[in-house]
């Protein structure tokens, strides 16, 4: 215990000036230079850190955190709402990373008044989040790894959009909740990945980003593709899929194009989005993507 | 008025069916998707008789498949937790009684909670069983509780009732604060009551405890009369005071647990219906029983075909038009008659 | 045709009625007398089966009390009591119908019989052309009619009266005792009536039970029961006992506090 104590204080002698930044909510934040002990207040910066190839550094995590297998093993320090500010006090970090999409207000404000740099990501589609790569990339000195991420992420994309390009548009339903019936709406991260994918949400005009469908209306639109979403680890799916198949008269139950996707690669606003958008565009445009 | 006889209970009673087939059709003719009046009715009354022929595919599922079953279980549900209501102001005595008085709501809910808490869908058979397993373990022990000097007595299962129905309360919000952000929302939703899966499996299901218990108390309905001139009063005239209110108990709660099972809590039915039934029917409960059934049911129907259509496609919960509308109504009887004489 | 075999009776600790015997003949009219607490109410809740004594026994016509089952003993015996204030007010003719009970048994309406028993009960009563207005609505003494009504109506044998008269002015009191006298000798109904008022008691019944701590401390005819002794002794007050100048029966009369002490009161 005494040991890990001196080790970590070791690194903060070699630390320079802090740097001031400007986070994403348009915050001034002066962060000790380069961050050795990082903790992250929501999932999607947990993977994008790892995947900048920080590990040491990460001091804390929520408990929502579960990708990559690593970061379950790190500490937590509470969820969107309800943070342990006594496990963060005795973490004593450089920086914390919140999120603007789940992380309160008043959790940053506490947070800045405790004396921590927070510094704060908000990306609102997919090219916010390759911004919020870049500016992490820069806030933790990582900028060279930063970079290739983005490459990487804007060819898989250029090569989805190409493929997909000038054939017919699907339409999509995308199911996130089961009891209400939620799907996603303009401005969510899974509605872009639909439209980059080749299809059409058909909840898309829906001015809510997570609006409720009744059923009548879901008939009514006729998808011919049904998404859904694990949103509950422990849900029993097929349950799911003999609901829906009660409505033969919906183009998607009748084809038997219903199919499952992992929530955490279509609405989280991280790396594996592109995984997402690619898992999405197989299905809905299986011919393109055959090996 | 005339007094209640066995012929003005059925000319009522059928009146009153009339109203209630109306509203069922006038709801099936409406939704967020348009398909008109005289195809929904003739597409049900087809399916009724076992022709084929009119609708697209899609507007006979809408119409069977949504519509339809929606309206008789909203019905069911409305008649159920209407009987129930009157029935626990007579068994307690107690105008402000309603169905959950006594707890049975919140050991429903409390079942429902652990359900989906464990992962078990909101549209599985799991979900309804273990809300009712609920229901029925509160119904047990408040039975327990409520009695005194071995006999069921109406103040002590209030009490008892209420003093449940908080403990488990706060259990419900243990529950809340513990759950993760999806479970939170599927509990809650439950918990406001809802008829968008009403599906024909819930109505075959719950349609026997509603319509046995209804019998049941209907048997009883003269004695429930004498037993709310006093306990003395019933006893010296020969009703069996302790079995009538076992009974009454046993299958009021009984009602209430199949109903909240289906489709979560939904209030000011069983409160208000009561009421408004006996201002217009009076308090003979041969005529009230009945009269809270049909027009619970043409209530509660309407109360839902409103909350769906209302603000489409965003479909209200259905607790906030029975109350929205229930409330005014209820208000306007207060104040044209008289409910309840002084306590 | 009622017989009271030295029963005695607690609700919880104290005993309230102690070996208490006694008989009311077929047509009598008795009353129960004594001051509160003496155990008059509980008393008369025994002889319809609503308490059951600890010891002792109720014969009703040779046969035990509690053998009867609730519905045969409504149909003997019929009570008139205080009534709470009703929670959801019925109308006169729906109560008076309430009479019919025991005869109904599973029955959910009641039959062209039952209504007619009814009407002759309010017809007796003088309460037929009220018959279909609120109970909330009426004066304490067509309320109290309105009960003797539905006691009627259970074509009763017996007919027993907790302080009926309480609570009415004098000219309903005077009304419903007249009522009360005209069905014991026009119907021959018995009666038993416990009362509070002495004078009442004296006037109207053949017969006085006089209560005194849980045991009867004097049975017989008003001019044996209502002396001033007997009242000084149960009581713990001088009144001054004479006869009503009328009807021959004793009278009790309150004297004031000065008066009871500087007057006469030695009688011999």
């Amino acid at each position: 215990m005494i040991l890990s104590l001196l080790v970590s204080l070791w690194p903060s002698l070699s630390q320079s000036a802090p740097l001031k930044f400007v986070d994403e909510v348009g915050r001034k934040v002066a962060v000790p230079f380069p961050p050795r002990k990082i903790v992250s207040l929501a999932p999607n910066i947990t993977e994008i850190l790892f995947k900048l190839g920080l590990d040491r550094e990460i001091a804390g995590v929520s408990i929502h955190c579960n990708f990559p297998e690593k970061a379950r093993r790190k500490i937590q320090v509470g969820s969107y709402i309800n943070l342990d500010f006594e496990k963060i006090t005795f973490l004593k970090p450089d920086l914390i990373i919140a999120t603007g999409a789940g992380n309160t207000r008043d959790m940053v404000g506490r947070l800045e008044k405790l004396g921590f740099p927070t510094y704060v990501i908000f990306p609102k589609d997919f090219d916010g989040i390759l911004q919020s790569i870049d500016h992490l990339g820069k806030v933790v000195d990582r900028e060279k790894e930063a970079a290739a991420i983005i490459q990487e992420m804007k060819r898989r994309r250029e090569r989805v959009i190409e493929r997909t390009q000038g054939l017919p548009r699907p339409k999509v339903f995308l199911q996130i909740g089961e009891a209400p019936i939620v799907t996603v709406g303009k401005g969510s991260f899974a509605d872009s990945l639909i439209d980059l994918a080749g299809g059409e949400n058909i909840a898309r005009d829906e001015k809510k980003m997570y609006p409720r469908l009744g059923m009548e209306e879901i008939v009514k639109r006729s998808p011919e593709v049904i998404l859904i979403s694990s949103m509950n680890p422990k849900g029993d799916y097929r349950r799911l899929l003999q609901e829906w198949s009660r409505w033969k008269v919906i183009p998607a139950v009748r084809n038997d194009r219903i199919h499952l996707i992992d929530s955490d690669l279509i609405d989280r606003p991280a790396p594996r989005i592109i995984d997402g958008l690619e898992e999405i565009a197989k299905i809905l445009h299986p011919e393109q993507f055959k090996k | 008025m005339k007094i209640v006889t066995l012929k003005r209970v059925t000319l009522i009673s059928i009146f009153l069916s009339l109203l209630l087939v109306a509203v069922i059709l006038l709801s099936i003719t409406v939704g967020s998707v348009k398909v008109g009046p005289a195809r929904s009715i003739t597409i049900l009354l087809q399916s009724i008789l076992g022709l084929k022929g009119e609708g697209t595919e899609t507007e006979r599922a809408i119409i069977l498949s949504l519509r339809f079953p929606r309206a008789i279980l909203a019905g069911l549900v409305g008649a159920g937790l209407s009987v129930s209501g009157v029935i626990f102001q007579a068994l307690l005595k107690n105008p402000l009684a309603d169905p959950y008085i006594l707890g049975v709501s919140s050991g429903a809910a409390v079942g429902a909670i652990v359900a989906i808490l464990m992962g078990l869908s909101t549209l599985s058979f799991g979900l309804p069983l273990a809300s009712f397993i609920g229901s029925l373990l509160t119904i047990a022990v408040v039975f327990y509780f409520g009695r005194q000097d071995g006999k069921i007595h109406p103040n002590t299962l209030l009490l008892a009732g209420v003093i449940t129905g908080s403990f488990l309360s706060a259990l419900i919000m243990f529950f809340l604060s513990v759950s993760q952000k999806e479970e939170l929302h599927t509990i809650i939703f439950w918990l406001m009551g809802d008829f968008s899966f009403s599906n024909y499996q819930a109505i075959r299901v719950i349609f026997p405890y509603i319509l046995l218990s209804f019998l049941f108390l209907y048997s009883r309905a003269r004695q429930l009369n004498l037993i709310l001139s006093g306990e003395e009063n019933a006893l010296q005239l020969g009703v069996d005071v302790e079995n009538l209110r076992l009974i009454s108990y046993l299958f009021a709660s009984m009602i209430t647990a199949a109903s909240v099972s289906v489709c979560g809590l939904i209030g000011f039915v069983g409160l208000i219906v009561p009421h408004s039934v006996r201002l217009i029917f009076g308090p003979d409960h041969r005529l009230l029983i009945p009269c809270s059934a049909l027009v619970g049911a043409s209530f509660l129907i309407a109360s839902d075909t409103f909350a769906r259509t209302l603000l489409a496609p965003i479909e209200l919960p259905v607790g906030v038009i029975t109350a929205a509308f229930g409330g005014p109504f209820f208000i306007y009887l207060l104040r044209t008659r008289k409910v309840v004489k002084t306590l | 045709m009622i017989e009271v075999e030295s029963i005695s009776f607690r609700y919880h600790k104290e005993w309230v009625l102690q070996g208490v015997s006694f008989q009311v003949g077929r047509g009598e009219f008795v009353g129960l007398i004594g001051p509160n607490g003496s155990g008059k109410t509980t008393l008369l809740k025994t002889l319809y089966r609503l308490l059951s004594p600890q010891q002792g026994e109720i014969l009703f016509e040779d046969v035990p009390l509690k053998r009867m089952s609730r519905t045969d003993i409504a149909k003997k015996i019929a009570v008139v009591a205080q009534e709470a204030y009703p929670l959801f007010p019925f109308r006169v003719i729906e109560i008076v119908l309430m009479g019919r009970s025991p005869y109904l048994g599973h029955l959910v309406f009641e039959r062209e019989r039952d209504l007619e028993i009814a009407r002759k009960a309010m017809e007796w009563t003088e309460i037929l052309p009220i018959f279909e207005r609120p109970i909330d609505e009426l004066s304490g003494g067509e309320r109290k009619r309105v009960f003797i009504a539905r006691a009627l109506a259970q074509e009763p044998e017996v007919v027993l009266l907790d302080e009926p008269t309480a609570n009415l002015d004098i000219h309903h009191q005077s009304e419903f005792l007249d009522l009360i006298l005209s069905l014991n000798r026009e119907r021959g109904l018995t009666i038993v009536m416990a009362s509070h008022d002495l004078n009442i008691a004296s006037e109207f019944c053949d017969r006085l039970i006089l209560l005194h701590e849980g045991g009867i401390y004097k049975a017989g005819t008003p001019e044996e029961v209502v002396t001033e002794e007997n009242i000084k002794t149960v009581y713990g007050c001088g009144v001054w006992v004479d006869k009503n100048p009328i009807s021959g029966m004793p009278r009790i009369n309150l004297l004031k506090k000065g008066v009871r002490k500087s007057g006469t009161l030695e009688r011999d």
